[in-house]
């Protein structure tokens, strides 16, 4: 194959390092290499190489791109290691990180914590200067006075400069001001403007958004730099592209100014794979369920595309309750994370009841049957003791599992809760079932969807085992486990389209809408996503937009984000929008107010590249494999004998009965009594449930 | 049942009314819902007895639902009530302590069967009468008050009470509004609830209703046992809006034979002719959120956990006020309820409590006429002081304890009326000193850019009398309110000329411990 068209993905995340490269026919090479933290590109080309090196390919060959997701925004900010960052604000008002919007998030514990902001107070300057909230400038910004700041930053070894002026969402000369004074005072400064990271109305979030993008981008720029300077260096022929959390790529130079439109990025890529295998299984809808060490993140996908937000919060750290981390209104994939993974703990409370997680064992000490001394019974403790896992067969058999230690450890928990072992075990494996179905349900319902039948698509290291299960409690009937298991994520990357959101808040009631400057808007929103998009290698030709806004009833503080299906400058006027908006409102809370007027808060666009082509294909066996065991497992209160397939064994169309267990290098696939398993054209174990 | 169904039952129950809170909370017309979670949500057993509830963002509201049920099972016993009725009541003493809170119950059938009730509590926008603040002299002048009566009937609008409602409130869209986004919350709680049933084979819930209260009632009572049997005494002095000197005290009886807890009111202040007057009920909501967060936080609210702490104040005195006094701004009081509490509780749990803090929020709105000569109303909002210090940690900066109310962002409030804030930041060293120091106030500063005069409603406190520190910790400092740089103290709305600059120091929480000491490890 000396012509043929590689693309090349990779996906580092905090443990390992992915690699996918994949030909145009669809055939598919992965390796799985650790992840080296201090110098992440190490690992990323020698994943690489053992993988061009396995498909016999040459980096001139790769002529479908290299498309890349990283950790490396969160792990700056999990670890703290962004250089000293200062924050410019409107004078008066120097606490806004610590003033937050002075909410405490949990009503109950006196004892409560906030994260210490990322810049602190001695690092924060006050700039003379005002726009109103109608858009007037009253007072101008003086460029001496942004001068005069930048020795005491020098003194305190500043890098990067987070701006963020009150009502700059709405006019952002002043923030430009600054900036421009700033760069022609010290040039080698990293700047990050509010206007231009979150033009969105309310000054905390904005603020927040703009201090991680500062924060992160020192020790994200040059990385993206070198990488594409290497990767030139070695023949490459294209540019790398990198995954955001909206589940979109854009170029480096892009991601570069953006960091923290990154963060998310390993698991918007995973959601992207499930938008691949609805489209490849012609399914409009999706629950994708991925279930690993010590969480669980599920993600809706609907008429193919997944959920979108525009909030979401980093670096949670009390407790890892909602409200402990960091705001950052940037578009990401709207996914749920729950404290449910392999690792999770499983405890009896003060009342008796059973429960898991949401702490985990991690992988130190890990799970009680990886004998290191962990004490635990977690979730891959009782999967074992149901005989879901087995103990000589983990990751291939490279990792003995300890029965003996995981039997001592439920021996515990069984007598708290006046039940046998294998009880205990099947209840962690209920709840824990019961615990990501609710969340499920509730991440539903509070977007207008019934969640009730979506089909799940299972991955991760622990989500095929328990998805079955979680299935059932949905009224779900169908479970897909991919193939490319373990290395989805990266996988997924090389299916993302290219797409860049951006949003602008213009307050305007719907009846009082100033059309010429919501044209403007529109106009100057394509106009710089359609410079980003040819940035990233797209055509002029194969841009396609995509257009909403949130919108609210005058008087409410919150709003709905609602998807045009056209232009809306083509919409022929406010009638047909607050029409949509009211369509959305309906699905949402089952009610509309006809006598309250509309009102718009921010507008979005959506600029895409054409659609992905690409697909991963594995090979399939000719013949249907045969069981490989049988072992004894507890689905109820009495065990009973299951075959045992390897998933490297089954042939196209190779039907299988429930119970059974299909066993995989990474992760073990659990089909239930009174499901069906089948193996599709691409690879796909497909479990349906029979009547 | 066993730990592992009633597990799964009990959290699914939890998960039902959570959805159901959120869901009020994000599509309420109410600000002061919407920003501050001022609602309640909560599913109930046939007998009326509180199962779970949705944490939501006060305290007020949350407990107080829990014995309003207890009244409606009385009143409507289900031979008086059919699918679907929906039943409302805004009676201060039966519900939440003053008109604006809307409390409706939904039963839910199961075949011909009720068995359960789903409930919520939703502060409404308007509700007639003299609006929001102390001013009115009497109950009767602050608005409309609705008896627990059926809102629907069968399905059926009870036409006659919505033209009553309509009639009576200034803001009927926004009222009917959130009426309806309680009715479908009872809706989608119903549906949920049924389909759990049906997934676990349950014709009813009585067991897992027994299940839960009997384990959090034991639960909590061994709590208490493990307590030092006592009578303790707290007491919180402050300044109301308008210089109104109110002291709360309380006797806190631990008794570790029975493991209850009495919380007895005697000695605080009389009712007030202004209207900060609080309902036992609404005492009550207050009083067992402070004793159950120094307590038993993990543990869910339910009849069975509330059961054993139990509350008593003197007829007539503030905190157990009677007919006919004013009660709109029952919240400037009840805020300070969780306080004497905390005091009696540091000599039995010192580890679990916090320092005085600056008590209420500081809630401010505005009317006035803009620029087009167009007159608005702003919404209520507000700003927080310090929180007290903790035995191991500093108090949070303007952060208000017991509530958790967010503030409206500066952006938000400068985009829908002429307004300008000319600084809001932290006021440093207003934190009591101590091993651990209080929380810092804050200063907020505005005016009006509408050229013409305008009205301010404010309520601020503190301004006499500081947070107390704990253990030898420094008070904080007290709040200040001034006007062109001058000290106000108001509580009615005040004219404001065009250029009238306003500020406000919100006060700082106490401190912990002598300041000369380091912070135990």
């Amino acid at each position: 194959m000396g012509d043929a068209a590689y693309a090349l993905a990779v996906d580092i995340g905090g443990t390992f390092t992915d690699i996918v490269l994949c030909d145009a026919d669809g055939n598919t090479w992965v390796d799985k290499t650790l992840t080296t933290p201090t110098d992440l590109l190490e690992g990323f080309f020698r994943g690489v190489g053992l993988v061009l090196a396995d498909a016999n390919a040459k980096a001139e060959q790769v002529t479908g791109g290299v498309v890349h997701a990283t950790t490396i925004v969160t792990n700056t900010l999990i670890e703290r290691s962004g250089p000293p960052t200062a924050l410019i604000v409107t004078a008066g008002f120097r606490d806004v990180l610590y003033i937050r919007d002075e909410h405490r998030y949990d009503m109950y514990d006196p004892q409560i914590e906030f994260p210490e902001p990322l810049i602190p107070s001695e690092r924060t300057f006050e700039i003379k200067e005002r726009v109103l909230g109608d858009g007037t400038i009253t007072q101008t910004v003086d460029p001496d006075e942004v001068a005069a700041m930048v020795p005491e930053m020098r003194q305190k070894g500043v890098v990067s400069v987070a701006v963020c002026l009150l009502n700059a969402y709405r006019v952002p000369d002043n923030e430009r001001a600054v900036g421009d004074a700033l760069k022609a005072a010290a040039p080698d400064l990293h700047i990050s403007l509010s206007s231009d990271v979150a033009p969105q109305m309310r000054e905390y979030l904005r603020a927040s958004t703009a201090s991680v993008n500062a924060y992160t981008q020192p020790r994200t720029r040059p990385y993206l730099a070198a990488l594409e300077t290497r990767l030139a260096k070695e023949g490459y022929p294209h540019e790398p592209l990198i995954m955001l959390s909206h589940g979109g790529v854009v170029s480096a130079e892009m991601a570069g100014r953006f960091p923290v439109r990154m963060i998310e990025s390993g698991p918007a890529a995973g959601a992207m794979v499930a938008c691949h295998f609805a489209e490849k299984l012609g399914l409009d809808d999706l629950l994708s369920f991925d279930m690993g060490g010590t969480t669980a993140k599920a993600c809706i996908i609907q008429e193919r595309t997944p959920l979108v937000t525009g909030e979401f919060e980093v670096d949670r750290q009390y407790r890892f309750k909602p409200g402990s981390g960091f705001p950052v209104t940037v578009p990401s994939i709207d996914m749920i994370e729950i404290g449910a993974g392999g690792g999770s703990i499983a405890w009896v409370d003060t009342l008796g009841l059973l429960k898991v997680g949401p702490s985990s064992a991690g992988s130190e000490p890990g799970p009680a049957c990886y004998g290191r001394g962990g004490d635990a019974v977690t979730v891959t403790d009782a999967d074992l003791m149901l005989g879901l896992l087995d103990a000589d067969n983990f990751l291939g058999g490279d990792m003995a599992l300890d029965m003996a230690a995981t039997k001592r450890a439920l021996a515990g928990l069984a007598g708290k809760l006046g039940l046998d072992a294998h009880a205990a075990a099947l209840g962690v494996f209920q709840v824990v079932g019961e615990n990501m179905a609710a969340a499920a349900r509730t991440h539903a319902t509070d977007r207008g969807i019934d969640p009730r039948g979506l089909p799940v698509l299972a991955f991760g290291g622990a989500g095929p085992a328990h998805a079955c299960h979680v299935a059932e409690l949905l009224d779900s009937d169908k479970v897909i486990f991919p193939p490319l298991a373990s290395v989805l994520s990266a996988f997924g990357t090389l299916v993302t389209p290219v797409r860049l959101d951006l949003v602008r808040s213009e307050l305007g009631r719907l009846d009082m809408l100033d059309w010429d400057r919501v044209k403007e808007l529109l106009e100057e929103l394509e106009t710089e996503a359609h410079a980003a998009l040819l940035d990233a290698g797209i055509d002029h030709a194969q841009v396609r937009y995509g257009y909403g806004a949130d919108m609210r009833y005058y008087g409410q503080a919150n709003e709905a984000t609602v998807s045009f299906e056209s232009d809306p400058r083509a919409l022929g006027g406010p009638e047909n929008i607050r029409i949509a908006f009211e369509e959305t409102y309906q699905r949402l809370y089952g009610v509309t107010l006809s006598d309250v007027p509309v009102e718009v808060v921010t507008w979005r666009l959506s600029a895409h590249g054409p659609e992905i082509e690409r697909g991963g294909r594995v090979t399939l066996a000719d013949v249907p494999g045969k069981p490989v065991s049988k072992r004894a497992i507890w689905f109820g209160p009495g065990s009973q004998p299951v075959d045992i397939f390897n998933r490297n064994h089954l042939s196209r169309g190779q039907v299988i009965d429930g119970p059974v267990i299909i066993e995989e290098r990474e992760t073990t696939i659990v089909v239930l009594p009174g499901w069906r398993a089948e193996v599709d054209d691409i690879g796909c174990v497909i479990a349906e449930r029979m009547n | 049942m066993d730990g592992i169904q009633l597990e799964i039952l009990w959290s699914n129950l939890l998960s039902i009314v959570s959805e159901q809170g959120r869901a009020l909370q994000r599509n309420a017309f109410s600000p002061i819902v919407r920003e501050a979670g001022d609602l309640a949500a909560a599913v109930f057993d046939a007998r009326g007895r509180m199962l779970a509830q949705a944490v939501t963002g006060t305290p007020g509201h949350i407990n107080s639902i829990s014995n309003t049920a207890q009244l409606f099972v009385e009143r409507y016993p289900p031979e008086k009530l059919e699918p679907g009725d929906i039943v409302i009541v805004n009676d201060p003493w039966e519900a939440a302590g003053h008109f604006f809170d809307i409390t409706m119950f939904t039963p839910v059938y199961r075949g011909d069967r009720i068995i359960a009730f789903f409930g919520c509590t939703v502060h409404h926008t308007d509700i007639g009468g003299y609006g929001l603040g102390a001013g009115a002299r009497d109950v009767h002048e602050e608005g409309l008050w609705i008896p627990m009566s059926k809102l629907y009937e069968a399905g059926e609008p009870n036409q006659l009470l919505h033209d009553i409602i309509r009639h009576n409130v200034r803001t009927p869209d926004a009222v009917f509004g959130d009426l309806a986004a309680q009715v479908s919350s009872g809706r989608v709680g119903t549906e949920r609830l049924l389909s759990l049933c049906d997934r676990h084979d349950l014709d009813h819930i009585e067991e897992l209703a027994e299940e839960i209260i009997d384990r959090s009632e034991t639960a909590t009572r061994n709590t208490i046992k493990d307590l030092a049997a006592g009578t303790y005494h707290g007491e919180t002095v402050f300044d109301a809006p308008g210089g109104e000197v109110v002291t709360l005290k309380v006797a806190v009886t631990v008794d570790t034979e029975l493991g209850e807890i009495l919380l007895d009111f005697a000695g605080s202040s009389d009712a007030s002719p202004r209207g900060i007057n609080v309902v036992l009920n609404y005492t009550h909501a207050y009083a067992t959120f402070a004793v159950r967060s120094c307590l038993n936080p993990e543990l869910p609210n339910n009849f069975g956990s509330l059961a054993p702490i139990k509350i008593s104040a003197p007829e007539g005195c503030i905190v157990n006020a009677k007919y006919p006094v004013s009660l709109n701004a029952r919240h400037v009081v009840g805020m300070y309820v969780p306080f004497p509490i905390i005091k009696a509780l540091y000599q039995v749990v010192p580890d679990k409590v916090l320092a005085e803090g600056a008590g209420a929020i500081w809630t401010v709105q505005i009317q006035g006429v803009d620029q087009d000569g167009m007159s608005f109303t702003s919404t209520m909002f507000n700003y927080s002081g310090g929180m007290g210090a903790r035995r191991e940690k500093d108090g949070p900066d303007a952060t208000c304890y017991p509530t958790g109310v967010a503030a409206v962002p500066i952006e938000t409030l400068e985009a829908v009326m002429p307004i300008e804030f000319t600084r809001k930041h932290l006021r440093p060293g207003s934190g009591g000193k101590g091993r651990c120091n209080g929380g810092d106030g804050q200063v907020v500063e505005f005016r009006m850019r509408t050229g013409s005069k305008w009205l301010l409603n404010m309520m601020p406190s503190r301004v006499d009398y500081p947070p107390e520190g704990l253990e030898g910790g420094e008070p904080g400092e007290t709040g200040v309110f001034q006007v062109n740089g001058k000290d106000v103290s108001e509580s009615k709305k005040m004219d404001m000329e065009p250029d009238d600059l306003v500020t406000m120091y919100t006060p700082g929480g106490g401190g912990y411990g002598p300041p000369d000491t380091q912070a135990a490890e």
